[in-house]
């Protein structure tokens, strides 16, 4: 009898326990699942794989308007423009052509627009060399002085390709100097960086670690 | 059979010591009944387990096995699901590795800015779980004058990059062709494959997690939930091993986007890049981009060489 006794206790106890398990479960009393910290989307702008810029050559093939590359429609065929120089050997930028930031080479050397317009023809390019280039065909002028770079780019080191790795699959598209660097001023612009891992503390913002971290 | 031929003139009292007469029979079974039926409410949470695994990939073989007509169920089985759970049909294909392909990846230190985009261009490209987060590649964020690790820093947020007196470093799957990974999986889940890429077959994979122990790039990225990729970014160009949804409970890194690569296009982070410095191809290939940058350039980095891991992934500099 003590055994049998026994027997039902566990049981009963076994009994009360699933019960209370089940009520537990059934109730949802621990929540679940845990609630996700909410991480709004990334905004598709960082995942664009357009270039830095637009060069004169894309907005041709893109059939964009292309009229402010169109010199003789404001400039006198006859008369070559005149520079002007303020007394710190800076260029004057004509008030017509004010989106100009001049920027090209350290202390601003590179600042004399003939240095790569024609200016007998201004809507060609010119090397220092004498050669004659197309608006759209910049990169042998870009080439003529920065001969490693352009050495680099050639190869594929330097610059953008973007397509096909295999040229026999498909074809690949090397970017030109001008789709990256503004011929003014050519240093790559500083941009926005997309958003970093979420670092997942509540209240926490990657801003507040970041400084946190300093 | 005894009673049937000696049928008792009355009752015979219970024999001492046997438990069993008509009440102690009813109590016990009425307990047990609501025993099992509590029991059975207990097991409650394996209620959502129930769609985490079919039969069918239960029962699946492994991949180096499976014949080409088995391997057509297998995509056959794992469109359905895509399109039951995402509403989009997707283009899921097995792409073998191409004959005398070696992938290297080269990265250039003197022009990345820091922006991220390959970061997110990785989790559209790869179907990647938004919440929780899950990113192959990490941007580490490293004072000049130095590329100790330790003093990296990924959280980063500055209005404008790059920023004054730092460079970054994006750190993803190394590619290694010595791999920690592959070494340690107890069921050979991740193997390295012919144009060096090293892959997870995400239905062999039991999720023992020893891989991220072993890799030392923290390269390897498990699914604690099931990922959740919002129905309108689901890319549905997928490949078995690469992109195509993973389960809760599995491992995941970078493949060099193989469903990419393998049809000769350039991976996503490399397209997205804005300023050229990501450089991929095939290093048999004596003119190709990453070949030559090993012949031509003059620094580079396989981060923590010294652990003989040997990565495809080269950094360097432009000298």
């Amino acid at each position: 009898m003590n055994g049998e006794s026994r027997t039902s206790t566990i049981l009963t106890l076994l009994g009360i326990s699933f019960c209370l398990l089940a009520t537990a479960f059934l109730r949802n009393v621990w929540g679940r699942p845990v609630p996700l910290t909410p991480i709004s989307l990334v905004s598709p702008e960082f995942t664009n794989t357009a270039t830095a810029r637009l060069s004169y050559a894309e907005r041709i093939r893109m059939k964009d308007d292309v009229s402010l590359f169109d010199c003789y429609g404001c400039h006198d065929r006859k008369k070559p423009p005149v520079l002007r120089f303020d007394t710190n050997q800076n260029l004057i930028i004509p008030t017509e052509h004010e989106d100009l930031v001049m920027g090209h080479g350290t202390h601003n050397r590179n600042n004399n627009c003939f240095n790569c317009h024609n200016e007998a023809n201004l809507e060609l390019l010119q090397t220092r060399d004498g050669r004659e280039l197309k608006l759209s065909e910049s990169t042998p002028l870009c080439g003529s002085c920065h001969g490693p770079t352009y050495r680099d780019w050639e190869a594929g080191l330097h610059g953008r390709t973007s397509g096909y790795w295999d040229r026999q699959a498909g074809p690949s598209d090397r970017k030109d100097c001008v789709s990256c660097h503004n011929p003014h001023h050519p240093k790559f612009p500083t941009r926005q960086p997309a958003p970093g891992p979420n670092p997942l503390r509540p209240g926490a913002n990657p801003a507040q670690v970041h400084a946190k971290a300093h | 059979m005894a009673g049937e031929t000696n049928p008792p003139s009355s009752l015979p009292e219970p024999p001492p010591g046997a438990g069993l007469n008509r009440r102690s029979f009813l109590r016990n079974s009425a307990v047990l009944a609501s025993g099992l039926a509590a029991l059975a409410a207990s097991l409650a949470p394996l209620r959502d387990l129930k769609d985490s695994t079919s039969m069918e990939q239960f029962l699946q073989k492994y991949y180096k096995e499976l014949t080409p007509a088995e391997m057509e169920k297998v995509l056959e089985r794992i469109a359905r699901e895509v399109e039951r759970e995402y509403g989009i049909r997707p283009h899921l294909r097995d792409v073998k590795p191409l004959d005398g392909v070696q992938f290297v990846y080269a990265l250039n230190l003197t022009r990345c800015i820091g922006c991220r985009k390959c970061v997110h261009a990785c989790v559209a490209e790869n179907n990647l779980s938004r919440n929780p987060e899950i990113q192959y590649i990490r941007v580490l964020r490293l004072p000049h004058g130095s590329l100790d690790v330790e003093k990296a820093e990924h959280n980063y947020a500055p209005d404008q990059v790059p920023e004054k007196g730092y460079f970054y470093m994006p750190v993803q799957c190394q590619q290694c062709e010595n791999p920690p990974c592959v070494k340690v999986c107890p069921v050979h889940a991740t193997w390295q494959e012919a144009d060096g890429i090293t892959v997870i077959d995400y239905d062999w994979c039991i999720g023992c997690r020893y891989c991220t122990a072993a890799c030392p790039y923290w390269a390897r990225h498990f699914n604690f939930t099931k990922p959740s990729i919002p129905k309108d970014r689901l890319n549905p160009e997928m490949a078995y091993l690469s992109n195509r949804p993973r389960r809760q409970g599995v491992m995941e890194k970078c493949h060099f986007c193989l469903q990419r690569t393998r049809a000769g296009r350039y991976p996503a982070c490399l397209e997205v890049c804005p300023t050229g410095a990501r450089k991929f191809g095939n290093v048999l290939d004596p003119d190709s981009e990453v070949a030559q940058i090993l012949k031509r350039k003059r620094v580079f980095i396989q981060l923590k060489e010294d652990l003989g891991t040997s990565p495809r992934f080269f950094y360097y500099f432009d000298v």
